[in-house]
Order: structure tokens, then sequence, then C-alpha cells
């Protein structure tokens, strides 16, 4: 039993050594000389070799012990790396990951052969090292089913108190008398409901994943697709810290794997390609979030050689027997969807890795499904956006609160430039003034004074605004900056127009999260 | 079926027992701008959003009399939630079959309209918003 327990914890600490060195090894494939990378290598293996060491696996321990060998004599400097080394790291890293799965064993054939020859080659001196069969290339599955997700620490100190505290409310009970119960009662069960709202506000974070983790979990896939085609690719995620529901993360798994299958094996061009068309020889995949309104929009854009027009054309005349004539009349919008009809393929000739009839229709369908749509934009040789919209079914956001009459509203802090306690007439660094009492429907008393709520000219939080005016909101008193969990409008809230969903805060209170756009659109 | 009765604006309103999630009291009802003169507001409920309807304006556009601690039927359904403020509950009555209307037991003989919260849901989805 006790084995049991300590086996379980070196996988779950493995797997977090192991994940890690995948993405230490891509940095350091492209800074090879980068001494302090190889020595967080080498820090990651050891560990994982101690731990090994610990529960007596003595194959895996010596596994480890040569791929650390090696990038110890790198980190000193004795030994000079180059690409070959890392992929073999990065088959020592696979294998591990199979060795800690087994716990500590290796039972399948295909994979002793691997141990035989990984560990032969590890045997050797690195520059005695020759290149690994082409063979070796394996096609790239969507990353596991997300089922664990990083929590704060601060996060679970506060749920456990806010539990005790809960808890020690039972104490607080005062004895009463019949006539006393119904207004003390009523007191402490307003307490008690109030702390439980609390506790589920903080819950409902712990299902709660960065789109930095969510993008994380494709690196070293998108690194092993661009070895197979011969690319040189790198991911960039933009908006990284909106926090998503692992729920509708985890259904986009497979979506977000085909479409980045297709960037790499269809729009990234070879790195001689690129140069020769005034491109980098690295590709670049942008992965970009964004909170609009009442959605979340993901942007996955490659900067490669765009949608293959001729192929959309061939589909449309042989297809769907369509003339040129035709063809011109549709709009380049329909024209890019063609790509999410059913039959329709660019590939010749199916591969290993692509063209299998998985194809855009899937994707498209799997994004309605979630109640989302997708948009395709392209231009030759520029590379393809794929911008799918989705609701946020459930999310914490951090929002500015204010009082504007008997109304209380939210405005997401990412949103706001500055809070300015003075009469709107004095202002010189508002341009433009949204009377939200006007836009409201509320009578005009204490229009102009109290604060006003200066926004951010762009829409999106990482772009900074291009000089300081911008949009002011005026608030009668301005609650705090605080999380709220936004959920999305019901359809008669929705009919309004002007808000983008509604907050609830941690006392379980309610605010109506404006929509910014909507609102700059009114005032315009 | 059972049928649960409540008053509004002079009216007696049926619903089938099975569409009440609850009968919520001590809410605070949380103002909304640009919604009818119906729509009260919004409610947070157990993990639930519930949009918050006077059926004395809805039915007849008169407010309720008992708003100083107003009861609120809440309804859930296959398609929606909603939050109804009676101006009283009458209470549960078993009738057979699914007629339009019932007799409500009273010195009157009253008699109370039968309702599908889809049918509420459309009465009000076909008002005015963000006016």
């Amino acid at each position: 039993m006790e084995l049991d327990k300590y086996q379980k914890i070196f996988i779950q600490e493995s797997s977090k050594y192991l994940d890690e060195l995948d993405t230490v090894l891509i940095r350091v494939e492209k800074n090879l000389q980068d001494q302090q990378l190889w020595g967080d290598i080498h820090g990651k293996i050891h560990s994982v070799k101690g731990m090994a060491r610990a529960l007596s696996m003595t194959d895996l321990a010596t596994f480890c012990h040569a791929m650390e060998s090696w990038c110890k004599s790198f980190q000193d400097g004795t030994k000079i790396p180059d690409e070959r080394i890392v992929q073999l790291l990065f088959d020592g890293t696979d294998l591990l990951k199979a060795f800690v799965a087994g716990k500590g064993k290796i039972s399948e054939p295909e994979d002793l052969e691997r141990l035989r020859s990984i560990s032969e080659d590890l045997a050797k001196a690195p520059e005695d090292l020759v290149d690994r069969a082409e063979s070796e290339i394996r096609p790239s599955a969507a990353p596991g089913k997300i089922d664990r997700i990083r929590v704060d620490y601060a996060l679970i100190e506060s749920l456990l108190a806010r539990s005790q505290e809960i808890m020690l409310l039972e104490k607080t009970l005062p004895p009463l008398t019949q006539d006393q119960i119904s207004a003390g009662l009523g007191t402490w069960i307003s307490h008690y409901i109030s702390m439980l709202k609390g506790l589920y506000f903080q819950l409902a974070q712990l299902r709660l994943m960065p789109v930095q983790d969510f993008g994380e979990l494709f690196r070293k896939t998108i690194r092993d697709l661009a070895k197979s085609y011969n690319r040189d690719v790198t991911l960039e995620i933009v908006g990284g810290e909106i926090e998503v529901d692992i729920g509708l993360m985890d259904r986009l798994r497979e979506p977000f794997m085909h479409l980045l299958r297709n960037a790499v094996a269809h729009g990234i061009e070879p790195p001689d390609e690129r140069e020769k068309s005034g491109k980098t020889r690295e590709g670049k995949i942008v992965l970009e979030a964004e909170r609009r309104g009442d959605q979340l929009i993901l942007t996955i854009s490659d900067d490669g050689r765009g949608l293959d027009r001729e192929a959309i054309s061939a589909y449309l005349k042989d297809k769907m027997g369509m003339s040129h004539e035709e063809m011109n009349a549709l709009s380049n919008e329909k024209l890019l969807n063609i790509i999410c009809r059913p039959d329709f393929s660019s590939v010749g000739e199916t591969t290993q890795l692509a063209g299998r009839g998985i194809g855009m229709n899937v994707i498209a369908q799997s994004i309605e499904y979630l109640g989302g749509n997708m948009k395709i934009q392209s231009e030759p040789s520029k590379g393809i956006r794929f911008i799918i919209s989705l609701p946020l079914s459930l999310s914490i956001i951090y929002a500015v609160l204010f009082r504007l009459g008997n109304y209380i509203l939210a405005i997401p802090t990412s949103h706001v430039q500055a809070i300015e306690n003075e009469d709107l007439k004095s202002s010189e660094t508002v341009e433009q003034f949204c009377d939200l009492r006007s836009l409201l429907r509320m009578d005009a008393e204490g229009s102009g004074k109290g604060h006003i709520i200066r926004l951010r000219q762009s829409a999106k939080p990482h772009v900074p605004p291009p000089d300081n005016k911008g949009l002011g909101v005026a608030a009668d008193a301005i609650i705090g900056n605080m999380p709220l969990m936004a959920i999305p409008l019901g359809e008669l809230l929705a009919k309004t127009g002007l808000f983008a969903g509604v907050g609830i805060m941690e006392n379980g209170d309610i605010s109506l999260i404006l929509d910014l756009e909507k609102i700059q659109t009114a005032v315009a | 079926m059972d049928i649960f009765i409540f008053e509004a604006a002079g009216h007696y309103i049926g619903i089938e027992a099975k569409y009440i999630y609850r009968i919520a009291d001590n809410v605070m009802i949380v103002p909304v701008p640009l919604v009818p003169a119906c729509y009260e507001g919004l409610i947070y409920y157990r993990g639930d959003l519930f949009d918050v309807i006077d059926m004395g304006r809805l039915m007849e556009n008169e407010t309720s009399t008992l708003h100083d601690d107003p009861y609120i039927i809440l309804l859930k359904w296959d398609t929606g939630k909603l939050g109804l403020i009676p101006d009283r509950i009458v209470g549960m009555k078993w009738v057979e079959g699914n007629g339009g209307t019932l007799t409500v037991f009273n010195k009157k003989g009253d008699t109370a309209n039968l309702m599908t919260p889809d049918e509420i849901w459309n009465k009000l989805a076909g008002l005015a918003y963000g006016t």
C-alpha cells in the first residue's frame, strides 16, 4: 500500500518534470550553446533519476544517468551539442514517459527496441552520434485529455480558510427564544448563505485554465510536426492570461490539433522557400485569446502560404459545376468557407501525417457544437487566420464595479485606463464622454458628477492605447476592482443590447457587465 | 396533474407543478435598466440566474400588492428559467387531463387560466427591450 502511494507520487512528479523537459528542450534546440538551459535540463533529469533510485527502479535510473551525463558535459562546455543530440534527448524523454507510465518498466516490444537503440546511442560520445533514421518520424497525436490544472496555492489556502469559517459558524448560532428565532435565525442564515456563496465562487475558479497552459500543451507537438515536415516553426501565445473553463478547453483539443497540423503540413513553407520569398526562415503560428463581450475569441494564425485558392477553384468547378463568372461573384468569405465542406481536400495524397480525411468540416462542426462559429481569413503568401468565437460559459474576470443610480455596473479592468475623481468639464484627458444615464434611460440627476472611468481606446488589453485620450464613463460611486464570475446574458437581457454578461461577486451580489463595443458604437 | 395556482392582477393563474423549482423569499432583486416595466430584475439563486417578472404587470400592467416581502416563484423548464412575483399564492390543486381553465376553490368559484412557462416566456419576449 505504501509502495503504491509513493509510486503515485513518483508518477505525478516525474510527469511534471518530463513535460517541463520537453519545453526546455524546445528552447535549447534554438540556443544550443546556452549552458544555463543545459543546466536546467540536467537538473530535471537528475530529479527523475533520484526519485527512480528511491523506488529501486534501476533500469529507469540507469537510463536517466546516461542522459544526465551528456547534459552535464554540455552544461560545463566540455562537449559541443548539436541538433541530433537534442533529438536523441527528445526521444529519451519520450521513452522516460513510457517508463514512468509503466512504473519503471517497459513491456511494449516497440519500446524495448527503442530503449535498446537510444541506450546504444547514449553510450557513445556525442560526436560519434550518427543521424537517426528518418523512419522514426511518428504522427503526432493531440495532447491527452485535460484532467489536471494548476491551482494557485493562495486559492487553496483561501478555500480551506473559508470552509473552516463556515464550520465554525455552527458555534456562533446564538440561543434564541421563540420570539427571537425569526429575526436572529434569519440574520445567521443570511451570513451562512453569504459564506457558502463565497465558497462556491472560489470553487468555480478551480475549473478555470489559463489559455497559456492550453497553448503549451501543443508546443511539443508543433515542434515534432515541424521536424517531420522539415519546417522551422515557433508558437507564440498572446492573451495567455485569460482563464477559460477547462471543459471548453478540453473539447477544443482535437479541433486545435487539426488546425495546427494543417498549419505545419500545408501552411508554413520550408525554410529555404520562405527565405526566397523574403520571409524569415522560421515560420510562426500564433494562438491569440481575447474576451469580447460575452464571447471568447480564439485566433489561430500562421504566416505561411495561405489557402490554396487553385484547389478551391478546382473543387468549385469539378464538384459543384461552377463557372468562372459564378466563382468571381462569390464573396471572399464564402470562397474561403468552401474548405469547410465535407468532401473538400486540397491534399492530393494521404501521408502519414495529413490528408487522412479529417477535414475542416469536422473542425467547423466541433466549433458549432460548442455554440460557436469560425471565420477564415487568408491572403496568398501571407498566411491564414481562423477566428473562433465561443460563448464564455464560465470565466472569472477582474472588473471595476461602480454604482450609477440604482444600478451596479461593471467594466472589465483590462479596458480601464484610469479612474478620475473630477468633474467632466474640467477633464482634458477624455476625448469622448459617454452619457450612460441617457443610454440607460435614467433620470438626468447626478449626471457629470462623481467619477469618470476612462477607457482604453483599444479593446485588446495587450495593445497600448495610442494616446492618453479615450472614452469616459460617468459613475456615481466606485465600488472597487474585484473578481467577478462572468456568466452569459439570458435571452431577455441580451435584447437590451448594451450588456456583455452578468457578473456575480464573491458575496453573491449581481452586477451587469457593460459591452464596451456596443457602448462605443452607441456613443459614435 | 398537480397545478400550482397563484393570483396576479385579479387573475388566477395555474402552472403545472413540475415546472416549479422553488418558492424563494427574502431574496434581493437587482434592478436592470432598459427592460419593460414588468421586468423587476435579476436574482442569483443557488448557482442560477433568474429573470424576475411581476406577473401583475405582465398580465394587466398593474403593480403587485405584496412588494414588501415578495415571494418569488422560480420556474425551471427544459428551455428556460424564470422568477415570477405573484400577488398571492393560492396553493396546489390536482386536476385530471390538460384543460385550459380550472375552478379555484373559493366562494366565488373563480377559474384559473392554465399557462405553460413557454407561454409566459413568449409573452415576455414580445415586449420591447432596450428602449
